[in-house]
């Protein structure tokens, strides 16, 4: 929550400041706060081979998404490129934040450079907008010591032995012991679509949005979405096996101290866990019993701004940071996320360290990304639909009735839409 | 002479031009661009729409919900604050041995900014791990939901914001009893006025502007309050604390929708109008009644 103020400051800051970068001939280039590190060095070489200077300006993931929505609505002409959250392509495709990639990367074939999966996410109307940084994919963290106390097996990381929730609920409801302040299971992103699409979907809801992307009607109120909400409900108000109150990103402290005995959240969660000490394993994600395992997926691209005026050279810096195969494979390294990058996805294939933990998970999450991933619903109102739906599970983790809070919800979103229509 | 008659204006001139800067225009802008909708779709584009935005508010069900949680707040949060700044200025003027730094121990909210409060708060109160539900434990009572609970999440913002705007109005009331001549408290006094006697027939009717002036302020600034449901509820558990300032502010800021969102600033100017000019019209010096 600090965090969170502190990044409200400094969103006012860049909103007070929208020419901060027009002093210098350099192009900038939006990005998270996360990837300055390991992506300034190859910044720097980019502008050793071109000749083109980078300024790279930083946010947290909320403020960056806010920022690009203020300079957006400014039309400034002094931003390169932009990180892109890969739900948002459509949105900003459509309200002209990004501009096509597509002639930059004529004759090229996408699928050999990068994972098919992660193409689609960055194509919107047939065409490339913006190409993929990096991946991501969710699995099972499961705490060693407290499902020993319980008498419970270690769930598998092979896929004829991969648990259901109905069987990780019965077992979370042996671990949790609300006295000492031990829950049976708690999400990473909790209350957010990105890791809850995985519920619905595995009950054969779908995304939450038809097929062209504009509309919601009867998308979130059907059986497969009524099942999931109502799971989502009883998890903490029927069987009290997960914590209310605690925000994403405070899970995962909670995992670390030893209170929770199943995590499900992002693979890069290792490095984190294993300095914590805790004494962890990790397995296939869970799905509904009779339905599809699914996870979510998908994560950050980069994209030509809208509004830039230098679009060649901005091109030019794009496919250096996402095409490369040097930088796919140091940006795995360091930053530890899955990539997109068919070359450092073979590199984990192949390569021997990926046998051992922590690196060992890293294989898993690939294997999920491949074969459970699906991606978040395709709209270009995706800002609106996200809002809304992440307020609805929330209030339905409050004790909200799933069926009239997606009814509502619903009907928010459709109302929202109709000025992409 | 006739340029005499000039001069006030001249002196006024610079306040007036801030004034309409700064107030008359944003608020006319305000007005003009609830008059459009910008649409991403095949006909998209910038275009003017009358007063549909208006419309589409009146129709949406989030909207209603939003002026309930406003009247709401307004209905709780000014009268508890007013109450309590009055019964602390009350207390602080008394004249004792440490009363600089009893006074200046009550201020210290106003220094600490209102995110910063916001977190501490957020923390204090979180269900789980929270210190109040641990001090509710000691003295056994069960631990309580707070922000995440439909019932009480309006409190607890209530409870923020009065915690970091009591002391801050407590200083005009307080400024306003120092005002009051003392020979009238003694006149009283003779008469055979007790506390409450003097509360009722000198404190009260001389701090009747001082009381409006901070009455019509206290207001406009809690129809604006948005801080903690930015930080802590995003307007949640189920809108209960989506108070419209919230709403235009998440129409403009996450959903880029800018003429719904002035179209709701539009009608919340006019309301808080409304209601300071109800303020004003019973409370407000009558001829006659305090001299």
């Amino acid at each position: 929550m600090i965090r969170k103020s502190l990044s409200i400051a400094t969103l006012a800051f860049a909103a007070m400041s929208p020419a901060h970068a027009q002093e210098s001939d350099d192009l900038s280039l939006l990005v998270g706060i996360w990837a300055v590190e390991p992506l300034t060095p190859w910044v720097e070489q980019f502008t050793e081979e071109t000749g083109i200077g980078v300024e790279i300006q930083s946010f947290p993931f909320r403020d960056l998404l806010q920022t690009i929505e203020v300079r957006g609505s400014a039309k400034a002409d002094d931003v390169g490129a932009i990180f892109v959250d890969a739900p948002l392509v459509p949105s900003y495709a459509v309200r002209g934040l990004i501009q096509p990639m597509a002639k930059y990367l004529e004759g090229a074939d996408l699928e050999e450079i990068w994972a098919p999966a992660t193409v689609d996410a960055g194509s919107w109307d047939g065409m490339m907008w913006a190409p993929p940084l990096n991946n991501s994919s969710q699995v099972l963290y499961y705490n060693r010591e407290l499902l020993r106390a319980a008498e419970i097996q270690d769930p598998s990381s092979e896929e004829s032995g991969r648990i259901t929730w109905e069987e990780l609920v019965e077992n979370a409801k042996k671990i949790t012991d609300s006295e000492q302040g031990i829950w049976g299971m708690v999400f990473d992103q909790i209350s957010r679509y990105y890791q809850l699409q995985a519920l619905p979907e595995s009950a054969g809801g779908g995304s939450g949005v038809s097929d062209d992307g504009l509309s919601v009607e009867g998308m979130l109120t059907n059986d497969g979405w009524m099942k999931a909400t109502q799971f989502y409900y009883d998890l903490f108000n029927t069987w009290n096996i997960a914590p209310k109150g605690i925000a994403p990103g405070q899970t995962a402290e909670l995992f670390a101290a030893g209170k929770v005995g199943y995590f499900v959240g992002g693979h890069w969660n290792v490095s984190a866990f294993q300095e914590a000490g805790i004494d962890f394993g990790m397995a296939l994600h869970p799905y509904f019993e009779g339905g599809t395992p699914v996870t979510g997926t998908n994560s950050w691209h980069i994209g030509i701004w809208g509004h830039t005026n230098r679009a060649d050279e901005a091109a030019q810096l794009v496919k250096f940071l996402t095409a490369s195969p040097e930088v796919a494979l140091d940006y795995t390294e360091k930053h530890g996320q899955l990539p997109a990058h068919t070359a450092a996805l073979l590199n984990i294939d192949i390569s021997p360290k990926y046998n051992n933990m922590p690196k060992a998970g890293m294989k898993l999450a690939t294997y999920e990304a491949a074969n459970s991933a699906v991606t978040r619903a395709r709209t270009p109102a995706f800002l609106e639909f996200e809002e809304i739906v992440n307020n609805s599970f929330e209030d339905i983790r409050n004790g909200g009735d799933p069926a009239t809070v997606m009814g509502e919800a619903e009907q928010r979103i459709q109302s929202a839409m109709r000025r992409y229509r | 002479m006739r340029s005499d008659k000039h001069v006030p204006y001249l002196f006024l001139a610079p306040a007036l031009l801030g004034l309409v800067l700064f107030r008359l225009y944003p608020i006319f802008l305000a007005l003009w661009e609830s008059l459009f909708v910008t649409g991403f779709g095949p006909a998209g584009g910038r275009s003017f729409v009358g007063l549909e935005n208006f419309q589409f508010l009146f129709e949406d069900f989030v909207f209603w919900r939003s002026v309930k949680a406003t009247a709401i707040l307004t209905i709780i949060i000014n009268p508890v604050q007013i109450a309590l700044a009055l019964g602390l200025a009350l207390l602080l003027q008394r004249k004792s041995r440490n009363i600089r730094l009893i006074r200046s121990l009550f201020l210290l909210p106003i220094g600490v900014a209102l995110p910063i409060a916001t977190v501490i708060w957020g923390l204090m109160l979180n269900p789980n791990q929270g210190l109040i539900n641990g001090m509710l434990d000691v003295i056994g009572v069960s631990p309580q939901p707070f922000l995440t609970s439909e019932a009480q999440a309006i409190w607890a913002i209530v409870l923020i914001a009065t915690w970091k705007g009591v002391a801050f109005w407590m200083l005009f009331l307080l400024a306003g009893l120092e005002d009051i001549p003392k020979s009238l408290y003694e006149a009283i006094r003779v008469d055979g006025a007790n506390w409450f006697g003097r509360l009722r027939y000198v404190t009260m009717p001389l701090l009747r502007r001082t009381l409006l002036f901070v009455l019509v302020a206290d207001t406009a600034a809690n129809f604006v309050l948005i801080v903690p449901m930015i930080i802590l509820t995003q307007g949640g558990p189920r809108q209960t604390t989506n108070v419209l300032m919230y709403e235009a502010y998440r129409s403009g800021f996450i959903f880029q929708d800018f003429g719904r969102s002035m179209a709701i600033v539009t009608l919340l100017t006019a309301i808080t109008l409304a209601v300071i000019a109800l303020q004003v019209l019973v409370l407000g010096d009558r001829r006659g009644q305090d001299k």
